[in-house]
Formats: C-alpha cells, structure tokens, sequence
C-alpha cells in the first residue's frame, strides 16, 4: 500500500488533473502553504470574530441583571476548572495524536484520538449538568441578561465542541481502520486546528465569564426594584 | 489521494450532463456558478426595483393611499435587505466568480464544490427571506432591523423571524465564498503574478472578500440574537431583563459598516479595470489604489457609530467617530483622483462602459461629499433619518455600486457571451438612468433638508414637498426606463449575436487572453506573468519601457539582512516550462479535466434550508432535516474530487 | 537608530520575537529557541527532536503541564480574594499566555508559514481593538446617564 504514496511523480509527467489536484492538495501553490490549510486558518480568523461579538456582547451585558441569580449565587469555579483542564487536556492529546500519526505509530495515534474524543465528551458531559443544576437553581436563559447572555454563549461554544467530537471520532475509526496515515495527516492537522481555536475560546470563556465574573452580585440600586 | 477509497453509497450516479437543467444543478464550474449568481440577482433586483416604483408611486403625492402603512413598511425593508444581500452582493459575486479564476490564470476556484454551495444556500436565504411575501407576513422592521421594533412585543408574526433566519444563511453562503476566494487569490495565482502584478479588481476582490469573512460572522451573531430573543424569549434587546436595545444597533453596525465598504470595493475594482483599458493608459497609481483600498478596509472597522450619533454615546464617542469618519474619506479620495489621473490625457473611448464608469466617479464623488457633510454631529443631528441620508447613500450604492456593476457588465458581456452588445442601446440605457436616477435622487437631498422624515408612509399636504417628491417619482420611472432598455439590450444582444473576438476592447488582463467565451477550462496554457498588465505588455512589448522600465520591479531589501530569505512575494522563483506550462498540442482540449460535477452542494444546502424551516416552524422540522443533512455531507466528504474512472490516462 | 530597528526586527539579527519561516523553506533551519537565546535553545532541540518543523512528545508535555499550572493558578488567584483592582489584569495576563502557548505551540503556529499567523493575527487585532472599542463606548454611555 504504502508503495504508490510516498513518492510524487516528477513535475513534467503530470496530467492537468493531477495537476489540478495537486494545487489544492499538496504545497504546489503560490504561496507554498496547503490550500485547505489556509482555508481553515481563515475560517478561524473568522470565528475569531464570531466569538469575539458574543464575549463582548456578554461583557456590555455583565453586571447589568436587574434580578437574581448573579454570578455569585451561581458559577461553580471548582466543577469548572476541573472541565477547563479537561479540555485542555483534549488539546494535549490532539497534539500527542497528530504527532504519533505522522511517525506512523497507529496504535498510539487511535489512542491519543480517542483520548480527545474522552476527554471532549467529559467537558461536554460537564457542560450538561452545569446547565442542568442551573436551571434547577434558577438560572434560565429567559430570567435576566446573565443567564440569556451565559446560556448562549457557552451553548454555542459547546455546539463547537460537540461538532468536534463527531469529527474526532471519524478521524479516530479513520486511523483505527488505516485510513489516516502519515501520508494524510493533513486531515487530522486541519480537524487539530479548529479542536485547538474551540480550545482556546474556553480559555478566553473561563477567564471572562467564570473567574472574573464570579463575584458579580446584583447591581447598584437592584435593591430598590425588587423593594 | 492514493489512501483506501472511503465510499459513501450514491443515491445517484454521479452528474455528467454537459447541458440542460442537470449541468446546471450539479455544476461545479466557476463560470456556470458565476452565470447563475448573476440571474438569480438580477431577478431580485428587478423585484426590489418593483418595490421601489411602488413606495415610489405612494410618495408621488401627499396623503396618497396607493398602499397602507403595513405595506410601505414591508416594502422599504424588503427593498433594502433585497438590494444590499441579493443585489449588489450577489452581482458581486458573479463578478468575483467569473473573472478571478480568468484574471489570475488559473482553471477554476481553489474548492469548486464549496462555491457550488455558497451559492445554494444564497438561493435558499434569498428564497427564505422572501417567503413572507407569499405567507402575508413580510419582513417590516427595516432592513438595519432595530431593536424593539423587531422585537417579538412589537413586531409579531413571523415576518422578522424570516428576516433573520435567511440573513443568517445568507452570511454562511458569504463566509463560505468570502473564504473561498481569498484562498483562490493567494494561492492558484499564475506563475510569476505576485501580489502587486494583480489586477486591481482581484485586489478589491481579495479585500472585500477579507471583509466578508471578517463582518459576516458578527451579522450572524446578530440574527441569532435577534432569533433567540424573538423565539425563546431570551433578553438580549429587552430592557425589562436588562438588555438594551442600543446593543442591537452596536452589533447590526459593526457589520453594518464594513458592509458598506463590501458594496462599494468591488465596482471601484469594476472601474479601476474599465478606466485603463478605455483610456489605453495604465491605471495611475497602481499601488495607491491597491494600499487605498487596504486602507479603507482597516478603516471602516472603527467608524461605525456614526451611524448613532443621534443616540447619545455622549460628546466623546462622537467626536472621536467623526474624525475617522472623515478621515475614511481620504483614501476614498485618493482613489478618485487616481481614476482622474488615469483618464488624464488618455486616448478614451467614450463607449457604454466607459461612460457608466465616469458616471460613477461623478455620483459616487456626490455621494461621498455628502457622507463629510454627515460626519459632523452637530449636521448629522438635523440630517438623521430624513431624506438626506436616503439621497446621500442611494448616490453612493445606486450612483457608485450599481452603476459600476453595470459598467462591468458592459465591459465584460462578450467575454461571458461571446456577443457584444448593442452599443446604441446602450447609451441609450446608459442615458436613462444616469438621468432618471438623478432626477430621482438629487431633490430627495432639498426635501430630506427642509425635514422629511424617512420610513414615514406618507406626508401631509402642506408641507410643500409634492412637487419634489413627484419629480422624484417620475425620476424613478425614467430609472426603470433604462433598466428595462438593459433587459432589451440582452435579448437584442442574443438575437444579433454579433460575435465578440477574445479581446474585443484591446483589454489589459488576462481574461482577454482566451476565447469569449472561455472554454470550461479557461486556459489552453497556464499564462507565465512577467507583468503587471501581463497581457497588454506582451501584445505592446513596445510600450515596456515606456511605462515599466523605471525600476518598479527593484526589490528594495533592508540592507543587512534577510538577503537569502525568498519567500517575498516579489522574488518568488517563476516555475518555468513543464510544470504549468502544458500547451494544447500535447494533451488537448477535452483531456483537461477539471473537477467532476456534483449534486452534493445542493443536498447540503437543501438540508440547511430545511434547518431554517425547522427553527421558523416546529423543532421536529429540523430532525427531518438531518438525514438530509448528513447525506450531503458524508457524501460531499468520501466524494473524491476526481472519480478514478475519470481520469485521464 | 536604525541599526537598533533591524536588530529588533529581523529574524536573523536578535530580534527573537520575529517569525520564522516556513521551516520546509530553509535547507538548514536555525536551532532558535521559541523565545530566543542560545542556552533556551539547547534545551529546545533536545525536546523538540532536533527543532525541525515539529516539535515532539516531549515538548508538548510541557506545554500541557504549563497550561495546567497556569489554569491552577488562576484557580488559586481567585480562591484568595485580595487582589483588589490587580485580580483581573493578572488573570487576563494569565490566560492570555495560555492562549498564546496553544496557539503557538499547539497549532504550530511558531513552526508554520507565516501567512498563517498574519491571517489569524490580523483578525484577532480588528477583532479585539474593535470589541474594546465598543466596550469603551458603552462605558462612556453608563457614565452619561
């Protein structure tokens, strides 16, 4: 199998198909760098602002509830940390996965892609029973700007998650069964890129909402509304 | 490429046809998709011209009752959202689809089958958008959408939802194509074209496409605030659980702004490639316009709350708005200049396209002007919402952006064609809406100063604004004159069908170095460019040294350092000969093969579609979606882009 | 002046925070430390698998156990509630170095083509100066009412 991959024909025996193909699959491009590569870093620099525009309507938003339950009242920074080093964790084996694919060792690789998939349905696991207890205390999108402002945005940052997942698991039946090999490491580097950006937007989510909102109470003057 | 194939079961075989309606729908082809954007707009700008001649026709005298309020209100907010996202945008985009790939010498996008599905899914928004025509309940709240009025209290129904739901598939479609072309641009450039050897219109094709991809993202955060608050009650813009409606007008203008700037670059790229070629002069200030345009975009981020100033940000915020309002002026300016200069002293040719693109630096000159006027405050305060302002940007996006997207379809017709068109009755359209949109536009400036508000459905009698406003109206119907002298145009064009040489204006880039139409691989040989203006400079290797022999390709390294260093784009090594370079003898025209059509883009964009339903209707709708869904995905995912059986021995 | 100009600025004089190139691109890729200096880099290449391109297992290790003390950090900077107005500069501070050691280290930011880290910075500056911005703004427009 690995006879007909390793090496690329010289230059001058291509087809225009294959040299087609080789413009958008190999680094034969004008700028040297990977298409689709390219075309996900771009991607991300979009979803910087995709998120970018939720962070910063939560933080117009942060300290504004008019009623209860604040921040204080609510946000478990423990339970969090502990889902925070998760998915950091997750990135780790991303790294740990893309590297053993690339030296070939398949075993080690299905392990480590798997480790993410683990470890990025714990984070999304502890998402739900975060969401959960919330609501049982109170907390609803529909009660005050925190919780609309809460709900949404981790909401959409673990549908991000979520998709990743799905498409870690794909990646890891694809190395179990052969499929992702040193040759198309490609396909797990691009999948790694988005798992990491998901990765860091929690950084950015964890430190904003959770450990420097957590001691938001209610809002001057919230007293003399609710009497 | 040569891993284990991965098959996904074909419901289908794989689509083949060269013509009819299955060609159509399974293309891949960055022409045919370009084709294809180009009518589905056109059919929405004659809708939305219809909606205009009808408010039009409401305001032709005072306390008219052509139309009720209800109605006036769905017609300005369809008419805006149509013109700007269905319009212009689009036109745009057939733009960019048809001639990026030609104007840098490659044979089609970088992902053939993700523009396929940009521009379904801007079918399915656009048809999305517009069902509320046919259910009664047409979008109302304007197309800028300001909260409460579009929130669920005061705007009930589903028009507003509608509205939202399809601008955000709208933005994925944008984002998808945004992204494409800037991939495409920087990376299947001809060998040899670096960055500053690109033809202008790729410039502003790559920095509006920076823009789409950039702004897209925060419209969508907006329509999903927008449909979070109208469907689950969430509080973004609802006071009474601490939200703020200012907020909306903050998000929905970061978008908003650079927005603008997505209209307008694209006909300024139009102009900057009509100019030269008309005039036989190189475009003045090649790099200006180019760092112009950078400028512009980088700018346009920070001045979005002069759209507010009325809202009380306080002295601060307005005054720092107002001086990078105005200073986003400069650049503006450098460009006109540069376009002046470009005619300056040239050999013009006074044809269709050349004058609708000298109309356009005269209109869009105005419609600047009065954008410095509103940038003051203190102006803006007695402006806002009245007349003015609805002159002022009608000027900048029908007198700039529209005129130079007709600019270019003059200019480029025979290329898509191979027939030119008519040029007598093109003046002729060219005249009447140069005339008729003036007539329309320019008293709206009088009566939007003596304080006629906008959006209002009508107007008392003795306010004395009936004169102005029928003269308006009968501007309106001479606009609409010329646009149906367009259509005639067309069909004259077809039915003459006085065949267009490859390179029927003397043109400059190297669209014009193949045939009109092009045939589906655009180049029998990948073009080797040495040039800016490659193609002009090799059919005039006379006028070389004239206009290009003064050093303007030395390459200034910082003395001391990053000698050997060569990824500048300047001293990127010309890959010469067999790599490229395949000439038609050896491998002929059908054995080019470019990627094979698919039907999973439409698939795809059809289950997004019935994702949209889903959240406008019943969550059960959107488990039906799925399988869809993920049919054409998987399929789209194990779907090689060249099936084996295929290829070429 | 201008001499200290280039030596800040360009990769092959000191200036450390310069980018490197793609490392494909270079017949001999320099063992430059990913902050610079010689002893850092002697360390580097021996975790790195000789510094070429990608880094390895090793290296990554570290970043990961880095990440996590830093996240246990900001776990204890908040358990101690006596920072006052310094709390969130330092945490932001924190999580930014987190942030930047993902995506440098992670998604290779620092070993991969440049055009990479233009496209990704640039989005991030529009981005944040323009989400600061409206921060500012509606800071300004509490203090109005």
């Amino acid at each position: 199998m690995a006879t007909n991959v390793t090496q690329a024909p010289p230059a001058e025996k291509y087809t225009p198909t294959e040299q087609h193909a080789r413009i958008v699959d190999f680094e034969d491009t004008s700028t040297g760098l990977n298409s689709r590569k390219l075309l996900m870093w771009t991607f991300l620099g979009s979803d910087v602002m995709f998120f970018g525009a939720f962070i910063a309507t939560y933080l117009v938003y942060r300290g504004r509830s008019l009623n209860g339950p604040y921040p204080s009242e609510i946000l478990n920074i423990p339970v969090t940390s502990v889902s925070t080093f998760v998915l950091l964790m997750s990135s780790l084996a991303m790294v740990l996965g893309l590297y053993y694919v690339r030296e070939g060792e398949k075993n080690k690789a299905t392990l480590w892609i798997l480790g993410v998939v683990l470890l990025g349905g714990v984070f999304i696991a502890f998402q739900v029973v975060e969401f959960r207890i919330f609501v049982i205390e109170g907390l609803t999108p529909k009660v005050n700007i925190f919780g609309t402002t809460f709900f949404i945005l981790t909401g959409i940052h673990g549908a991000h998650v979520t998709i990743g997942v799905i498409w870690m698991a794909f990646l890891a039946h694809g190395s179990h069964t052969g499929r992702l090999r040193a040759d198309n490491a490609l396909d797990l580097e691009i999948a790694g890129l988005y798992w990491h950006f998901v990765d860091i937007v929690w950084i950015v989510i964890f430190t904003v909402i959770y450990l420097i909102s957590a001691n938001d109470g209610p809002p001057p003057g919230a007293e003399l509304l609710h009497g | 490429m040569t891993t284990k194939a991965l098959t996904f079961p074909r419901l289908f075989p794989r689509p083949k046809a060269e013509w009819g309606i299955w060609s159509w729908i399974g293309t891949v082809d960055h022409k045919r998709i370009g084709t294809l954007y180009g009518i589905t707009a056109f059919i929405w700008f004659l809708i939305a011209g219809i909606e205009a001649l009808l408010m039009r026709i409401q305001l032709s005298s005072a306390e008219n009752t052509f139309v009720g309020p209800e109605t006036y209100n769905q017609l300005f907010t369809m008419h805006g959202t149509t013109m700007v996202f269905l319009v212009i945008m689009p036109l745009s985009a057939a733009f960019f689809n048809w001639l990026i790939p030609l104007q840098i010498g490659a044979r089609d996008v970088a992902f053939p089958r993700l523009n396929a599905l940009s521009f379904w899914i801007f079918l399915i928004g656009s048809l999305l958008i517009n069902a509320g025509w046919v259910t009664g309940d047409a979008p109302n709240g304007g197309w800028f959408g300001y909260a409460p009025n579009s929130g669920i209290d005061y705007n009930p129904g589903l028009g507003m939802t509608y509205w939202a739901i399809g601008l955000n598939l709208l933005g994925v479609a944008s984002i998808a194509a945004g992204l494409n072309f800037i991939v495409t641009i920087l990376n299947m450039r001809a060998p040899g074209m670096s960055m500053f050897k690109l033809p202008v219109f790729t410039w502003m094709t790559l920095i509006t496409s920076i823009l789409i991809v950039l702004a897209m993202p925060i419209l969508a955060v907006a329509g999903i605030q927008l449909q979070t608050d109208r469907l689950y009650g969430t509080n973004f813009f609802n006071p009474l659980g601490g939200g703020d409606p200012v907020m909306w007008q903050h998000i929905f203008w970061l978008f908003g702004h650079p927005e603008v700037y997505i209209l307008i670059l694209p006909a300024m790229g139009i102009v900057s490639e009509v100019l030269p070629t008309f005039s036989r002069k190189p475009l003045f200030g090649y790099p200006f316009v180019v760092f112009a345009g950078i400028v512009i975009a980088f700018m346009g981020w920070f001045v979005w709350s002069h759209h507010m100033f009325t809202v009380g940000l306080g002295p601060a915020a307005n005054s720092a708005f107002t001086i990078s309002t105005m200073l986003i002026g400069v650049p503006t300016g450098i460009k006109i200049f540069n376009w002046i200069a470009t005619m300056w002293r040239g050999n013009i040719r006074l044809n269709t396209a050349m004058l609708f693109s000298i109309s356009f630096i005269a209109m869009f000159t105005i419609g600047g002007l009065s954008g410095i006027m509103h940038a003051a405050p203190t102006a803006d305060a007695q402006q806002q919402d009245t007349y003015f302002i609805v002159a002022h940007f009608h000027y900048v996006l029908v007198g700039g952006s529209l005129l130079g997207i007709f600019s270019g379809i003059y200019y480029w017709w025979p290329k898509f064609t191979g027939w030119y068109l008519n040029e007598k009755l093109g003046i002729a359209n060219w005249a009447l809406m140069f005339i008729g949109f003036n007539i329309q536009f320019a008293p709206l400036h009088w009566v939007g100063l003596d304080g006629m508000p906008r959006r209002i459905y009508t107007y008392a009698e003795n306010m004395g604004w009936e004169g102005t406003n029928l003269l308006a109206s009968i501007g309106g119907f001479i606009l609409g004159l010329g646009v149906l002298i367009f259509m005639i145009n067309l069909v004259v064009s077809r039915i003459q069908k006085r065949v267009a040489p490859a390179d029927p204006w003397d043109g400059r880039t190297l669209e014009w170095s193949t045939s009109s139409p092009p045939p589906p691989h655009d180049f029998d040989e990948i073009p080797q460019v040495e040039y800016r203006d490659d193609f002009w400079f090799k059919k005039y290797p006379e006028t070389i040294a004239e206009y290009y022999g003064h050093g303007e390709h030395d390459q200034t390294v910082p003395s001391g350092a990053q000698v050997d260093d060569d990824t500048d784009e300047e001293s990127m090594p010309v890959v010469s000969g067999g790599a490229y370079g395949h000439d038609a003898g050896e491998h002929g025209h059908d054995k080019i093969h470019l990627p094979d059509m698919s039907y999973y883009p439409i698939i795809l964009a059809i289950g997004l579609g019935i994702f949209g339903i889903g959240f406008l209707t019943h969550w059960g709708v959107i488990i039906a979606g799925a399988p869809v869904f993920i049919w054409g995905l998987f399929g789209w995912s194990m779907e090689p882009v060249n099936d084996p059986e295929t290829k070429t021995s | 002046m201008a001499n200290l100009w280039r030596k800040l600025t360009y990769h092959r004089g000191n200036g450390w925070w310069n980018l490197p190139h793609t490392a494909s691109q270079e017949a001999d890729p320099p063992y430059e430390g990913p902050i610079g200096g010689a002893w850092l880099g002697n360390i580097w290449r021996t975790v790195t698998h000789g510094g070429v391109s990608h880094a390895g297992p090793g290296f990554y290790w570290l970043v990961g156990l880095f990440l996590g003390v830093i996240t246990l950090l900001e776990v204890w900077l908040f358990t101690l509630q006596g920072l006052g107005g310094l709390y969130i500069p330092i945490l932001l501070g924190l999580s930014t170095m987190k942030f930047v050691a993902v995506v440098a280290f992670f998604m290779h930011l620092r070993f991969d083509g440049r055009l990479f880290t233009y496209i990704f910075a640039a989005s991030m500056i529009i981005g944040i100066s323009m989400f600061s911005l409206l921060l500012l703004l509606q800071q300004f427009g509490n203090q109005v009412q």
